[in-house]
């Protein structure tokens, strides 16, 4: 006899949220489509509508859920936790409703936020991602990265965030931390990575001015933006950790995806210095420039050897792969070169 | 005239391109066919070179150990690598080939890694002639679209 095919995934959602909503009663799911919303989750939007103690209620939605494997192995509550703890702050997240870690719901741990308005700025295919309004993304980019560089770490010290209890050498755990990486997906060593890695240890930047909350993959294509240019919503957090602030900045730097195509890099940097409080330290700032380079590295590797071996066969997964590997080995060259490594 | 993989290939990114995306309803699946269509002109693109690209990096890591190996101060180490230097590749298989790299990469990284430790004029002169060298075995391997 066959199986029994599975509800489908609007049925389910909506018993889930049935399940979580005090009250709620005529729930119903429609709408529901998968969007691109980053390699590292599967990411729906959906729309709700259900009555509430009688009173009707209705929201547009989005659902994260973890994929089977995929480039970022962190605990999945990490980004959940970071929006409960930036909500209503002026870091604009999306509110996120509820962490579900018993895959009896829908097969993986999933969360549910609501869907903010706005678009992500796509960084290929078109030299103005912005619609003519780089000047506010830019002032609006730089600035929210500040402002979250000065804030206060200590309400996510018992949230899971990697270095959430380390208070130096935040460089040391991040470089750790991508080197495992490396050395548990790498099927053929690269090495030209290794040898920046080598060259990151035996050079380690200052310790930061004081510890912050380091998004991870703050970059153009990872933030929405309103028609004014102002931006709504910076999302995908699944990398964020305790550490240096000039980790983001290096990271909204790199040449894939930089910001400074769309908004000059001078201004911006002031604009982050004026949000933050701190002084950027430019000598430090290379450091954190090649730490980014291995760091993508690493996420491209863990992307191979997820396609590879079947766990993840998101066909973008394979095309990130095949163009952004050698694209980040060559900046490191580049960056290598211009420390003189080459004579 | 006989019909080329590459030619195959070119034509399922076609059909991908210009038939079957703009017929898909579901955006994120139009999405999907259209990024098959880049990965299969850039695959198309790769196999022709990928064994004359592998053939020569192992040969270029070869070299690099034969150069070396006078200039370590590890008799056992330098032997490895004059050992290394003369062996040749199991075959022309991709996945011959790929074995072999890593063999011979691995040696490398442990070469790169003891030069950089070594004092002298010397080290610092393999330390770079391994960047450089590291730089034309990457420039080929980049996607040609």
């Amino acid at each position: 006899m066959p199986e029994a095919d599975p509800d489908p995934l609007e049925t389910r959602i909506a018993d889930y949220l049935c399940h979580r909503i005090p009250g709620a009663d005529d729930m119903q799911v429609s709408a529901l489509a998968r969007i691109h919303g980053g390699i590292s989750q599967e990411t729906f939007r959906f729309n709700a509508k259900w009555s509430e103690y009688g009173k009707p209620e209705v929201k547009d939605l989005i659902l994260r859920r973890a994929p089977e494997a995929g480039v970022v192995s962190s605990e999945h509550g990490v980004e959940f936790a970071i929006y409960e703890a930036l909500a209503n702050s002026s870091v604009p997240v999306p509110a996120a409703h509820f962490l579900e870690a018993d895959p009896a719901w829908l097969d993986r741990p999933f969360f549910i936020m609501d869907m903010v308005p706005g678009r992500p700025g796509m960084i290929y295919g078109t030299d103005d991602p912005f619609d003519g309004k780089s000047e506010r993304v830019g002032r609006d980019f730089w600035r929210h990265l500040g402002t979250l560089a000065a804030r206060d770490t200590a309400a996510l010290r018992n949230s899971g965030l990697r270095s959430g209890d380390t208070s130096d050498r935040f460089w040391q755990a991040e470089l750790d931390y991508w080197e495992a990486t490396l050395d548990q997906d790498e099927d053929i060593v690269e090495p030209i990575v290794r040898g920046a890695i080598r060259w990151l240890r035996a050079n380690p930047p200052p310790e930061p001015a004081h510890p912050a909350i380091v998004h991870g993959d703050y970059r153009v294509g990872n933030f929405l933006f309103l028609p004014d240019g102002s931006i709504s919503a910076i999302l995908d957090w699944e990398m964020c950790h305790i550490g240096d602030p000039l980790e983001d900045i290096a990271w909204a730097l790199d040449p894939l995806w930089s910001m400074d195509r769309y908004f000059p890099l001078d201004e911006g940097l002031a604009t982050w210095e004026q949000g933050s409080g701190t002084t950027i330290d430019r000598e430090a700032l290379d450091w954190w420039r090649l730490f980014t380079a291995v760091k993508t590295s690493a996420l491209w590797t863990t992307s191979e050897k997820s396609f590879e071996e079947g766990h993840n066969r998101e066909i973008v997964l394979a095309l990130t792969v095949l163009r952004a590997g050698p694209f980040h080995r060559k900046v490191i060259l580049d960056l290598m070169e211009q420390r003189g490594a080459m004579g | 005239m006989k019909l080329r993989t590459e030619t195959v290939l070119e034509g399922i990114a076609e059909a991908l391109r210009d038939r079957i995306a703009p017929n898909l309803d579901d955006g994120f699946a139009a999405n999907d066919a259209r990024i098959a269509q880049t990965l299969l002109a850039i695959t198309r693109l790769a196999r022709d070179d990928e064994v004359a690209n592998k053939v020569e990096e192992n040969r270029r890591l070869r070299e690099i150990f034969l150069d070396a190996a006078p200039a370590i101060d590890d008799p056992t180490f330098a032997e490895r690598l004059e050992a290394a230097s003369r062996t040749r590749d199991p075959g022309l298989r991709i996945a011959e080939l790929d074995a072999e790299t890593g063999r011979l990469r691995n040696l490398l990284v442990e070469l790169h890694a003891h030069v950089e430790q070594q004092e002298g004029e010397e080290a610092r002169r393999i330390d770079q002639s391994i960047w450089r060298a590291l730089r034309d075995i990457e420039a080929p391997r980049a996607p040609r679209a």
